[in-house]
């Protein structure tokens, strides 16, 4: 157990958004993690790209997925229920492609989850996702306009690609986000030398990615809110790695498309290094009991 | 979850296909399931390779491999005795209808369909076999399909005057069946579209899976006009549905 924006989780092993629906396939996984992040959910149903959507690279993969969901009202109808009965903390990944969306997805969603993560970092989409990751400004409008519809944790998703996720972060923090999670994906692209063409630019993921994930966790640490560390974490020692970088809590993404049961096998590993040097910001900002209002 | 299985068998069918023997006795593949096959330990090739069930026997799963690329290369390399990961089955199974039957198969695209004539065979139900291949050694297990199927036609693009599989289906009265499953190259399925044969066709697609259970989205194919997962929602699906150019 541990306690992070004043709420405890079973363990400090995630499931990153993206990569295992909404946790209702293997729910044996999901009620043994600390939390689930969910597909990234939308205003408006999202077909998402076409194909070839995923292609592999040394060590990783890039995919070009675009945030295909059912958009927030299905969520809410359909899948939320489903997702309640889950034994785990669940946190909606909301995507926008206008400032403005991520705020109605939040007001629509309520205080029926645990958390939010707003994704301003999926390099995947035409409109909004790391373009709004990369402007400060837009960054801190985003955060700030959520934080108007919620008192729950409001964790924002990073972006490294080209842009400093430092200063982003700090932004973010400063409009009243509780967390950061990074990284998110790096861009990528893969030739076909017979067609002379792209055949695929998408999101970078994998162990290919993990040093540089490390190295921007690190950078963000000592920021005084809990940072969600992901990228290429394959093991309990690369988490364990995170966590020394200064996360309090690691996402698995990539991993579970090996195998779905991955991050059972990353708790158990986890277990047999000591405690994290304990970090202040795992007090979190919102502290138990305590009522904040955001006006 | 990851099993650990044990190669029983290993054989060369041709100098770039190659069939892998694996122990699953607790299962019940259906046509159309595959299972997810780990490469490498190591972190690179990184995905596994999604390989159709061929055969499944008493507990004793067939696997058979093309060699493509770095990843069925290295599965190439593995031999009896050696270990294997393997997650799965995966896939809508297909319910086998007692209804006659055409199959259709181009390349490597016979695996699956040999599982499924398996399957028909079991159940006695009467179908024909189409197979076609690029050289006259690419053509496996014929005796097999010969012994199973009602009637068998071999083609290669070597022989007949470069008869393809598709010229050869125009030997046969389609009408005559009341059902065709196919699988092969993509080409292929576009071209038996064009087609538009009489009777109801299911194609076997395939693609790059990136989970192969339907959790990461990254296999989508237009059927219907939306995007379905071939690992979860097919592979098999009606090939008039599929829109191959979205």
């Amino acid at each position: 157990m541990m306690k992070l924006f004043g709420i405890t989780f079973k363990n400090r092993v995630f499931i990153a958004s993206g990569v295992f629906g909404f946790g209702l396939k293997y729910k044996k996984v999901s009620n043994r993690v600390g939390a689930i992040f969910t597909k990234g959910i939308t205003l408006e149903p999202r077909k998402g790209n076409a194909p070839p959507r995923v292609f592999e690279t040394a060590s990783g993969l890039i995919n070009w997925v675009g945030l295909e969901n059912p958009g927030v009202e299905k969520f809410c109808k359909d899948i939320l229920p489903k997702m309640k009965k889950l034994r785990t903390r669940i946190f909606v990944n909301v995507a926008g492609s206008e400032v403005i969306d991520y705020e109605r997805i939040v007001e629509r969603i309520g205080g029926q989850v645990d958390g939010f993560e707003l994704n301003i970092s999926c390099p995947n989409v035409k409109k909004g996702g790391v373009a709004f990751g990369q402007d400060p400004k837009i960054a801190a409008s985003v955060v700030a306009r959520a934080r108007t519809k919620t008192k729950l944790p409001l964790i924002v998703k990073l972006t490294p690609n080209f842009c400093d996720p430092l200063r982003i972060a700090k932004v973010c923090i400063g409009a009243g986000a509780d967390g950061i999670s990074l990284i998110n994906t790096l861009y990528g692209m893969v030739y076909d030398i017979e067609r002379k063409k792209p055949l695929i630019t998408g999101g970078l993921s994998g162990p290919a990615i993990k040093p540089f994930a490390l190295y921007c966790v690190n950078r963000l640490r000592g920021l005084g809110v809990p940072i969600i560390g992901m990228g290429g974490i394959m093991t309990g020692q690369d988490a364990y790695e995170f966590l020394l970088a200064g996360a309090s809590a690691v996402a698995i993404g990539s991993a579970i498309l090996r195998d779905p049961y991955a991050p059972l096998q990353i708790i158990k590993e986890l277990k047999k290094y000591p405690p994290p040097p304990s970090s202040p910001s795992e007090r979190g900002r919102i502290k138990e009991g305590e009522k904040k209002e955001y006006k | 979850m990851v099993r650990r299985v044990t190669i029983k068998k290993k054989e060369w069918f041709t100098d770039d296909i190659f069939g892998l023997e694996i122990y699953l006795p607790d299962i019940d593949p259906q046509p159309g399931q595959f299972f997810q096959v780990r490469v490498s330990t190591t972190y690179d090739p990184f995905l596994n390779r999604p390989i159709s069930v061929a055969s499944y026997k008493g507990g004793t799963m067939l696997m058979i491999i093309r060699v493509l690329g770095r990843g069925t290369k290295i599965l190439s390399q593995k031999e009896a005795g050696e270990d294997l990961r393997v997650l799965g089955p995966f896939g809508k199974g297909l319910r086998v209808k007692k209804k006659k039957s055409l199959l259709i198969a181009g390349g490597i695209g016979v695996a699956p369909l040999l599982f499924l004539a398996q399957k028909m065979h079991g159940k006695r139900i009467e179908f024909d076999f189409v197979y076609g291949a690029k050289r006259e050694k690419d053509l496996i297990k014929k005796s097999h399909i010969l012994q199973i199927a009602k009637h068998a036609i071999f083609v290669t693009e070597q022989d007949r005057g470069k008869m393809t599989v598709l010229g050869a289906l125009d030997m046969l009265d389609v009408e005559s069946y009341d059902i065709a499953y196919a699988c092969g190259p993509k080409t292929m399925l576009i071209e038996l579209q064009k087609l538009n044969l009489p009777i109801p066709v299911y194609a076997f697609c395939e693609d790059f899976l990136g989970c192969g259970c339907g959790l990461c989205l990254g296999c989508a194919i237009m059927y219907k006009g939306e995007y379905k997962r071939i690992c979860e929602d097919g592979p098999v699906f009606e090939l008039k549905g599929i829109s191959f150019d979205e």
